[in-house]
């Protein structure tokens, strides 16, 4: 008993640890968000007096192109980006994974090859294409590169972990007297639910936080994301920072890539636990 | 193998769907363009306080004829920049109007990316407007912009701890080491760090010590004995012992807050800082005058926006009498009052209202009749990077050396030769 | 035609496959495999092949926004031009420091985070979510509160350990700063690759070597190390390849100033700031080179298993 209350006190000395250095510098932006433009530079970690006013500034209706029209934009690409981008990756991982065809290395190659092209003088002529297709400043005209630049992660991560399914257990499974649909849900999709969902995570978070291509291949409310919004947030005049309602955004747009990970790491350990190794 | 197929292509088909639905999507994104018979002028402007209000204004003196719709730029210049060029380079005629930072207009003109003012709008642009604002839009001796508002720097002091205002650089390093030898707030506030801001100090000394740092034409970098008095001048006070530690890394808004938070005795910034220290702390005592220059009062780089018409603009006529009707004497008053920023055309200095908005106004005139430009060149952000690289940090700088190394690495700048840093 | 479906139909039914089946098995596969990359490998192509080519094809030229009169074909002298350049090479330096610096750095805390993130029995949904949180902030923003921290009087960093000297002036303390903001927000990146990668070495074989009597770091280095080495090569492979161009953090802490710009902030400010198209592709492209330079070195070298080289799934 004292033994078990021992370990769980070590852990939770550990996991302490851990939330303190990733949380820290993240209070420090909320700190700042909560600052008004008095106390903003007096180096205080807490505030000593809080003011929400860079909040009700980005949240007021009357502003809504400011910042809740940028929210909505990047939430509608970047969930749509990320279901798009694992659908194809997935199916693309588990041919090169499972299936022999020529070509194999050559679109491992490619993908490989697109990952690494600077993405900054892929954007000018970029934007030449879509201005003439009609896509600029539009939703398809962010998700369709974010698609292409996300693909090399997820096929590469999810084929290392499609490598490590052991597939007979389908075949198994499917003596036992499953059918292939069984077989499928039960066994296989299981196993590869961890990478899928790591592939997930990591594929909504470069869509969201995503600058470059949000800066260049958007021009008004219609399809500007929140981190191309953040560069029209303005201070009370030219030179100054508008710090505080940065801050402000920032935090608010922390809090849907906190769901994300919440709801997507339980299904992580759900996918560990279903337990069709270990038999 | 055969079993297992069913199952693939649920997916596939899903994907499937889903890339028609995004296909259709820009078809109705298309919808409800301006082709409702009005015409329509695009403003592209950096993000200005109540600048709606004057775009409002206009429209209402178009009475019909126009209207003009404004898209925001981002807030850093450079950001803007980068945004209208890329338009540009694509021939886009989206856009009409663009506000242009003053350095600009070399470059945009000899890039063929605007039109010239001639005629009746040229008179009407001219007339009235200052002298140093008219030659930030001027190339070649024809006038590519309308001049809308300018700036420039002051010398904001602690009007608690100092009595006379500094006239020259001497000067203030003398009376900042008075105040830190009595154990008072001492540090002079600049604007330092590896960027432009750097470039229009060292433009204003130059300019102050009657030097020069590039020819006329824009195509031979000068570098003379002046501009290397400006080097003594600027080494001496980053290593004075009067400079905050953290000059090389300091941008306007920066040294805003270091004077703000009583850190400082002095600063040398843009009157923005007025209204903004007013706000932040409004129980500081503070007063402005004169940027200190090397002889005597300095004279001031100039900074502002203004107003172009882009080569592609499909209704050019609009586009220029909107530019106009923006820039005239009440919407720059106006602006003045509620945007903070400085008019270009000299009468409105006079005008209703700006003595409580603008207390320092005739600071700011006094100044901008004495003004300096930065080098006039197609190539000036090429010309830009190489000075704010040579020079940083202000405290390595070895005049002879320095301005040696400027000369050479601008020149080739100016041929748009070699590697930026 | 008939003759050979029958064939399948009947040869199906018998154990050992003949030369018929075998073939038109395998055309059936490789029909199923390129079917299940085409979308993936079309949306690519689509998007990036000619931007690709129109850069190889610029690099080559003397081209400058800002005098379009003097553009003219000069085949690879842009390329002299780069590689004899003084500013090049300190950026390449300055980057390669900062890329082996932050991805060593990195995988190590990505191991040990990813270690806990797997094993803890307390608040394991707490220590998942704060844990990514870093990686979810936007760069420029997290960028933006670092060089907050990090200015005097202003910043709780700079009061704590620099006293009054001005840390972002100072090239090394500078570069530091900036491995430091590179390693807290993409550490993370690393954790997530590393902990699915953990999620599949199976507990039994853990139990059986402790019961073995191996202690909890033997286990560690020879159980768990070499079942992890593909999920390791990875997320070496990709966060190297990120680290190289590295931008953002550098963009908001310094600017680039004191000499510590990137070879994406040089490619950046020729490019966008100083219009110099052809002098900018050419810096992409050896950037590419010098990226696929280092893929290649982790395929070939640290045998990264480039997926499908092998008949890995097949077992």
């Amino acid at each position: 008993m004292a033994d078990t209350t021992n370990k769980k006190f070590g852990w939770g000395l550990v996991n302490a640890l851990v939330v303190v250095y990733a949380l820290f510098p993240v209070l420090w932006i909320v700190s700042l968000s909560l600052k008004g433009p008095e106390t903003l530079s007096d180096g205080n970690f807490i505030p000593r007096e809080f003011n929400t006013d860079n909040y009700q500034l980005i949240l007021d209706p009357d502003n809504f192109g400011l910042f809740l029209r940028p929210l909505i934009n990047s939430i509608g690409i970047a969930l749509i980006s990320t279901a798009i981008a694992v659908v194809l990756g997935t199916m693309a991982a588990y041919a090169i994974a499972r299936l022999s065809f020529p070509g194999k290395g050559l679109l491992v190659g490619i993908s490989l090859l697109i990952a690494m092209f600077p993405q900054v003088s892929l954007v000018s002529p970029l934007f030449e294409i879509e201005r003439s297709i009609g896509l600029f400043d539009t939703w398809p005209g962010l998700i369709l590169p974010y698609i292409t630049f996300a693909l090399p992660l997820a096929i590469y991560t999810l084929s290392a972990f499609f490598r490590e399914i052991p597939w007979e257990l389908e075949k198994a499974a499917k003596m036992d007297g499953a059918t292939p649909t069984q077989a499928f849900a039960k066994v296989i999709a299981p196993l590869a639910a961890p990478g899928v969902f790591t592939t997930a995570i990591l594929v909504f978070i470069f869509c969201w936080n995503d600058f470059l291509f949000a800066i260049s291949l958007t021009s008004t409310e219609a399809s500007r994301t929140v981190p191309a919004a953040l560069s029209f947030f303005t201070g009370a005049s030219q030179f100054e920072d508008p710090t505080g309602s940065v801050c402000a955004a920032a935090v608010i747009i922390t809090i849907p890539i906190v769901l994300f990970v919440l709801f997507f790491q339980r299904r992580i350990v759900a996918g560990l636990t279903a337990g069709a190794v270990k038999g | 193998m055969r079993a297992t197929l069913p199952d693939r292509r649920r997916p596939h088909r899903m994907a499937i769907a889903l890339g028609a639905a995004l296909l259709a999507a820009p078809v109705l994104a298309a919808c409800g363009s301006d082709d409702d018979g009005k015409t329509i002028v695009n403003l592209y402007y950096a993000p200005e306080d109540k600048l709606e209000d004057v775009v409002a204004n206009c429209n209402e003196a178009a009475a019909g004829r126009y209207e003009i719709v404004y898209t925001k730029l981002p807030r850093e210049a450079d950001g803007q920049r980068e945004q209208m060029v890329r338009r540009l380079a694509a021939e886009d005629s989206d856009m009409d109007v663009m506000s242009l930072d003053v350095t600009w207009t070399a470059e945009f003109a000899e890039a063929g990316w605007i039109q010239e003012w001639t005629g009746d709008a040229k008179a009407e642009a001219e007339d009235g407007t200052l002298e140093g604002p008219l030659a930030s839009a001027t190339w070649e001796d024809k006038l590519y912009a309308a001049p809308k508002n300018t700036n420039v720097q002051l010398l904001w002091y602690r009007s608690d701890l100092v009595d006379t205002p500094p006239e020259t650089f001497d000067e203030l390093i003398d009376a900042a080491n008075e105040l830190k030898d009595s154990d008072q707030p001492y540090v002079v506030g600049m604007t330092g760090a590896q960027y432009e801001g750097l470039v229009v100090q060292y433009n204003t000394l130059t300019a102050s010590a009657g030097g020069t740092l590039v020819s006329e034409d824009g195509k031979t970098a000068v570098v003379d004995d002046g501009a290397v008095r400006a080097l003594e001048v600027l080494k001496n006070f980053a290593t004075s012992g009067v400079a905050s530690t953290s000059l090389s890394n300091a941008k306007e808004d920066d040294v805003r807050l270091a004077f703000q938070n009583e850190q400082m005795a002095f600063q040398l910034n843009w009157p923005y800082v007025y209204a903004a220290m007013q706000a932040g702390n409004p129980d500081l005592e503070f007063d402005w005058a004169r940027y200190p220059g090397v002889d005597g009062p300095a004279k001031v780089t100039i900074g502002g926006f203004n107003l172009a018409v882009s080569k592609y603009a499909k209704h050019s006529a609009e586009a220029f009498d909107a530019a106009l009707c923006l820039r005239n004497a009440e919407n720059q008053r106006y602006s003045a009052i509620n945007s903070g920023v400085p008019p270009t055309i000299e009468s409105v200095y006079d005008a209703e209202g700006m003595d409580e908005a603008y207390p320092m106004r005739d600071t700011i005139l006094e100044e901008l009749k004495d003004a300096a430009v930065r080098p006039v060149t197609p190539a000036y952000q090429n010309a830009s990077t190489i000075i704010s690289t040579v020079l940083s940090p202000p405290q390595s700088i070895d005049p002879r050396k320095t301005a040696d190394r400027l000369r050479k690495e601008l020149q080739d700048a100016l041929d748009s030769k070699g590697v930026l840093p | 035609m008939s003759m050979s479906t029958s064939a399948v139909a009947a040869a199906s039914e018998k154990p050992p496959p003949t030369k018929a089946v075998l073939s038109e098995g395998k055309r059936a596969e490789r029909k199923l495999g390129w079917l299940l990359c085409a979308p993936a490998v079309i949306v690519m192509l689509a998007v990036t092949a000619w931007p690709i080519i129109y850069s190889f094809w610029l690099s080559l030229q003397r081209y400058d926004l800002k005098f379009p009169d003097q553009r003219e074909f000069i085949w690879f002298d842009n390329y002299v031009t780069v590689l004899t350049n003084e500013y090049w090479w300190t950026a390449f330096g300055v980057t390669a420091f900062i890329t082996v610096i932050s991805v060593a750095i990195e995988l190590v805390l990505g191991m040990v985070l990813a270690l806990i993130m797997h094993r803890t029995i307390v608040g394991r949904g707490l220590v998942r979510t704060s844990a990514l949180i870093p990686y979810g902030i936007v760069t420029v923003v997290a960028a933006f509160s670092w060089r907050y921290a990090w200015t005097p009087k202003t910043g709780y960093l700079a009061n704590t350990f620099a006293g009054d000297t001005a840390p972002l002036t100072d090239r090394a303390y500078a570069i530091f700063t900036i491995i430091l903001a590179e390693v807290w927000k993409t550490t993370p990146f690393m954790a997530l690759l590393l902990m699915a990668g953990l999620a599949l070495v199976p507990e039994d074989l853990l139990k059986a070597a402790s019961m073995d009597g191996a202690s909890g770091w033997q286990r560690f280095v020879k159980v768990i190390l070499p079942m992890m080495k593909p999920a390791i090569l990875v997320a070496l492979l990709f966060r190297t390849l990120d680290a190289f161009r590295i931008f953002d953090n550098i963009f908001v802490l310094t600017a680039g100033a004191q000499e510590t710009s990137s070879v994406s902030m040089l490619t950046y400010n020729n490019l966008i700031k100083g219009l110099n198209l052809g002098i900018g592709a050419t810096m992409s492209v050896l950037i590419f080179l010098a990226v696929a330079i280092i893929a290649f070195a982790f395929i070939k070298l640290f045998g990264t298993a480039a997926p499908g080289s092998d008949d890995g799934g097949k077992r």
